[in-house]
C-alpha cells in the first residue's frame, strides 16, 4: 500500500516539501469529496455519476473539446474570474495581517461605478473607455477601503468590525442607487444594460481558433491573472510588499526597523479594496452587463473570496488555481443536479469542508507526519500486520 | 491533553479514510440500481424548470410553477424537471444545461432571468422557453412571457378590505375607515396589486384612506413586521402585503397586535402561514400554476404559444381570490356578493382595472 516503503529518504523529503506547500490544500479538497460522497451515497444517490456529472458540468467532455466546444470550462473560468479579483484582494489584506472581511462592499462600489461609467462613457472607442472603467471601479472599491484603513491606522479600530459594517452600508447604497437614480426603463430594480462597446470580449472573440463555439469566459479573467503576477511581484520585489509581509509578519519589529504600521495599512487595505473593486466591474462588464440589486440577488463574491485566499494560503499564483477549483464546483453543481438528482446544496457542504479543512490543517499535517513515521516504523518491524 | 488531543485527531481521520472507502463501496453498488430503477417509458416531451435564487420551498412562484409541471406530469404525461439556483451565474448555466439534454419549454421564474433566457433562446431557436413575470421587448418564436393581470386580483382585495373596514364583523375593525398596503419592492407586478387594491377599495368606498408602504426588500420579515405596525398605528384595520417573505412578517404584526385583518398574496396565504385561521381574511392568487399548465398543454399539442408576452387574467383564471376559510361564517352576505359582481364585472369587460394608480 504505502508507496514511502521502499522510497529513498532523499526523494521523502522532496515529497514532503511538496506536500507542505500544496498538499494540505488538496488533502481538504480530496477529503471534502469523500465526505461529499458519503452524504450523496446516504440521501440514496449515486456519488460516482454525481461526481461525474460535476466534472462534466465544470469542463465538458472530450467528444466537445474535439468540437472546439468549451462552453463548460468557459463557465467555470467565468465563475472563477470575480473570485480569482476577489481572493487576491484578501490574500493581499492578510499578507499585511488585515482581515478584508468587508472585501463584499468594495466589490458592490466597483460594480456599481462599472455600470455608472460603462452607461457614461458608453458612446467612446472602446480601448479608451473599458481601461477608464476599471480604473474608475479600481479607485471606487480603495476609496471604499480607504475609511476603514484610516480609522485601523490613526484610532486602532478594528478593520474587521469596520471594514464589515462598511459592507452594509454599500449593500443598501448601491440597492438604492440601482432601484432610484439608475433604474431601468421598465422599472426594475436593475441598471439599464450597457452598451455593447464596454462589454469585455469573451475568449471566443479573442481566440477564435480556439474556442470555436460561445463561451462565457472573458477578458476579465486574463486581466486577473495579470493582476496575481503582479501582486506576487510587488509582495516579492518592492520596498511596499517588503513593508506589507513584514508589517503581516510582526509590526513592532517592522516599526523598530523603520517601516510605518500606519502607512503600510492604508495601502495594504487599499490595494486590497481596489483588487475587490475590480471583482465587481469584471462581473459587471464580462458577464451581467448590467447591475442587478445585490440585496435580492445576492452573489457574495467577496465573501467565497475568504475561501478562496485561505484554500490559496494568501499566495497569489495560487489564488488563481484556488479560484478555478470554486469556480468548478459552482458550475458543476447545475449538472449534478439534472443528471444525478442531487441537490446543489451537496456543493455547499463539499465548499464548506474544503474551508473546515484548509483550517484544520495541523491535523492533517499531523496526520501525513504520523503516517510517515508508521511507514518508517513498519520498515522496522515488517511482521505488522 | 496533548495526547488526547491527537487521539481525537486521529480518530477523527480515520472516520474521514472510512467514509472515502465507504464511498467508493457505494458508488459501486448503487449503478446498477439506479440503472435498473429507472428505465421509463421512453416519454419524448420534456419540460423542466429553473428556479430564481429562492429555490423550491418558498410557497410562492417557485413552488407554483413546479406544481404547474407536476400537474402536467400527472395530466399529459410529460417529463418534469427542476434545477434550483444560488445566484445569478446559475441561470445560465441551467437554462443551457436542460436545453442541451432536450427539454421544452424551459420555464424561468423571475424577471432576473430575462436577460439569461433571451441570450440562451437566440443560441437555441429549437428550444422553447417561459419566462414567469418576465416581460420580453419583441420576444422571438420560442420564447413566451407569462404575465398576470395582479391588478385584478388586488381589486378584488380592494373590494373586500374596503367593504370590511366599514364593516363590524370582527371586534378589530374600527371607525377609521383606513386600510394599508405593504408592497416588497415598486417593481410593475407588486405595483399592479397595488394600483387594483386602491381603485377596488375606492368603487366600494369612495371615502376610503389607503396607505401604502414598500419595504424595499422581498426578504425582509423584520421589516414587513415593522410596517405593518406603522399601518396599524396609523389606523389601517385591514392590511394587503404583495411583498413575498416580507408579507410573512406584515402578517405577524396584524396577528400580534390583534387590530387588523390581514390579506394574502399570490398562493393562499391561508395554507402556507402559521395559524393564520383568526387573521387572514382571503388572498389574492396569482395563478402561476395554471399559466405554466397551459403553455405546457399547448407546447405538447404543438402550438408553443412563442413569440409574445401572454397576460392571464380573471377570465383566463390566472388571478383570482382565495376562499375565505375561517372568516366564511363571519363576513356577511353583501361583502362576499360585491367580490362576486367584481368578478362578474371584470370578466364581462363592463370594469377594466387600472394598471397604475391614477
Amino acid at each position: 500500500m504505502s508507496e514511502t516503503h521502499e522510497a529513498p529518504v532523499v526523494r521523502e523529503n522532496l515529497w514532503m516539501k511538496v506536500l507542505r506547500t500544496a498538499g494540505v490544500p488538496l488533502l481538504s479538497v480530496v477529503l471534502a469529496m469523500a465526505i461529499g460522497s458519503i452524504i450523496i451515497a446516504a440521501s440514496g444517490k449515486d456519488p460516482v455519476l454525481a461526481f461525474g456529472a460535476l466534472l462534466k458540468g465544470a469542463f465538458g467532455s472530450p467528444e466537445q473539446w474535439q468540437i472546439g466546444n468549451f462552453r463548460a470550462f468557459g463557465d467555470t473560468i467565468s465563475r472563477a474570474t470575480p473570485l480569482a479579483f476577489a481572493g487576491l484582494a484578501i490574500a493581499f489584506g492578510f499578507r499585511a495581517n488585515l482581515f478584508n472581511i468587508g472585501a463584499n462592499g468594495q466589490l458592490l462600489l466597483g460594480a456599481v461605478t462599472a455600470a455608472f461609467l460603462g452607461l457614461v462613457l458608453g458612446g467612446q472607442p472602446t480601448w479608451v473607455a473599458i481601461p477608464l472603467i476599471l480604473i474608475g471601479a479600481a479607485l471606487a472599491g480603495a476609496a471604499w477601503a480607504f475609511i476603514p484603513a484610516i480609522l485601523k491606522a490613526k484610532v486602532g479600530a478594528h478593520e474587521v468590525i469596520t471594514t464589515m459594517m462598511f459592507s452594509w452600508i454599500a449593500l443598501y447604497l448601491t440597492s438604492w442607487i440601482i432601484s432610484g437614480p439608475l433604474k431601468d426603463a421598465a422599472g426594475n430594480s436593475q441598471t439599464p444594460m450597457l452598451p455593447q462597446a464596454v462589454w469585455l470580449p469573451t475568449m471566443d472573440q479573442l481566440l477564435p481558433a480556439v474556442f470555436r463555439t460561445p463561451v462565457r469566459a472573458h477578458l476579465g479573467f486574463i486581466i486577473a491573472v495579470g493582476l496575481a503576477v503582479l501582486v506576487w511581484w510587488i509582495l516579492k520585489k518592492t520596498t511596499l510588499g517588503y513593508g506589507v509581509r513584514a508589517v503581516g509578519f510582526n509590526q513592532w519589529a517592522a516599526q523598530n526597523g523603520g517601516i510605518s504600521i500606519a502607512i503600510t495599512t492604508v495601502y495594504a487595505l487599499c490595494i486590497s479594496g481596489a483588487l475587490a473593486g475590480l471583482a465587481g466591474a469584471s462581473e459587471v462588464l464580462g458577464v451581467q452587463h448590467r447591475m442587478f440589486d445585490e440585496v435580492s440577488a445576492g452573489s457574495g463574491f467577496g465573501f467565497t473570496g475568504i475561501a478562496v485566499a485561505l484554500l490559496a494560503k494568501n499566495h497569489p499564483i495560487a489564488v488563481i488555481f484556488s479560484a478555478i477549483l470554486f469556480g468548478a464546483l459552482s458550475a458543476g453543481a447545475g449538472m449534478m443536479q439534472l443528471t444525478a438528482n442531487v441537490p446543489d446544496k451537496i456543493i455547499m457542504i463539499v465548499q464548506a469542508l474544503i474551508i473546515f479543512f484548509v483550517g484544520a490543517e495541523t491535523v492533517i499535517t499531523w496526520f501525513i507526519k504520523r503516517r510517515q513515521k508508521l511507514a518508517l516504523e513498519r520498515e522496522g518491524d515488517s511482521d505488522v500486520a | 491533553m496533548k495526547r488526547s488531543l491527537r487521539t481525537t485527531c486521529a480518530m477523527f481521520v480515520v472516520f474521514a479514510m472510512a467514509t472515502m472507502v465507504l464511498g467508493g463501496c457505494a458508488s459501486t453498488s448503487t449503478p446498477t440500481s439506479s440503472t435498473t430503477g429507472t428505465t421509463p417509458p421512453a416519454s419524448t416531451f420534456k419540460t423542466a424548470m429553473v428556479t430564481d435564487i429562492g429555490g423550491l420551498g418558498d410557497k410562492s412562484f417557485n413552488d407554483l410553477s413546479w406544481a404547474g409541471l407536476e400537474k402536467a406530469k400527472a395530466d399529459l404525461a410529460v417529463e418534469t424537471k427542476v434545477l434550483s439556483s444560488k445566484s445569478i451565474a446559475d441561470y445560465e448555466t441551467n437554462l443551457t444545461n436542460l436545453a442541451d439534454a432536450g427539454y421544452s419549454p424551459i420555464f424561468a421564474v423571475g424577471f432576473l432571468m430575462t436577460d439569461a433566457v433571451s441570450k440562451i433562446a437566440s443560441t437555441t431557436p429549437d428550444t422553447n422557453f417561459g419566462g414567469i413575470d418576465i416581460f420580453f421587448t419583441n420576444p422571438p418564436k420560442n420564447v413566451v412571457g407569462l404575465n398576470f393581470k395582479e391588478q385584478e386580483a388586488g381589486y378584488l382585495a380592494g373590494v373586500a378590505a374596503g367593504l370590511s373596514t366599514k364593516a363590524s364583523f370582527d371586534a378589530r375593525l374600527n371607525t377609521k375607515n383606513i386600510i394599508g398596503f405593504v408592497g416588497g419592492m415598486p417593481i410593475p407586478p407588486v405595483q399592479r396589486y397595488e394600483a387594483g387594491f386602491v381603485a377596488g377599495a375606492k368603487s366600494v368606498n369612495p371615502t376610503v384612506k389607503v396607505i401604502s408602504l414598500y419595504a424595499g426588500k422581498f426578504d425582509d420579515q423584520a421589516k414587513g413586521k415593522e410596517l405593518g405596525l406603522s399601518l396599524i398605528s396609523q389606523g389601517a384595520d385591514v392590511v394587503f402585503a404583495a411583498a413575498g417573505q416580507t408579507g410573512i412578517g406584515t402578517f405577524t404584526a396584524c396577528q400580534e397586535s390583534k387590530k387588523a385583518l390581514f390579506i394574502g398574496v399570490d398562493s393562499d396565504q391561508f395554507l402556507t402561514l402559521t395559524n393564520p385561521g383568526d387573521t387572514i381574511l382571503t388572498s389574492a392568487v396569482k395563478r402561476i400554476d395554471v399559466a405554466v399548465f397551459s403553455v405546457v398543454k399547448q407546447a405538447k399539442d404543438g402550438a408553443f404559444p412563442g413569440g409574445q408576452n401572454l397576460s392571464f387574467g380573471l377570465a383566463d383564471d390566472g388571478v383570482g381570490i382565495a376562499p375565505y376559510h375561517d372568516f366564511d361564517a363571519k363576513i356577511p352576505q353583501a361583502i362576499k356578493d360585491a367580490v362576486d359582481k367584481a368578478i362578474a364585472d371584470i370578466k364581462a369587460g363592463t370594469v377594466t382595472v387600472p394598471e397604475t394608480l391614477k
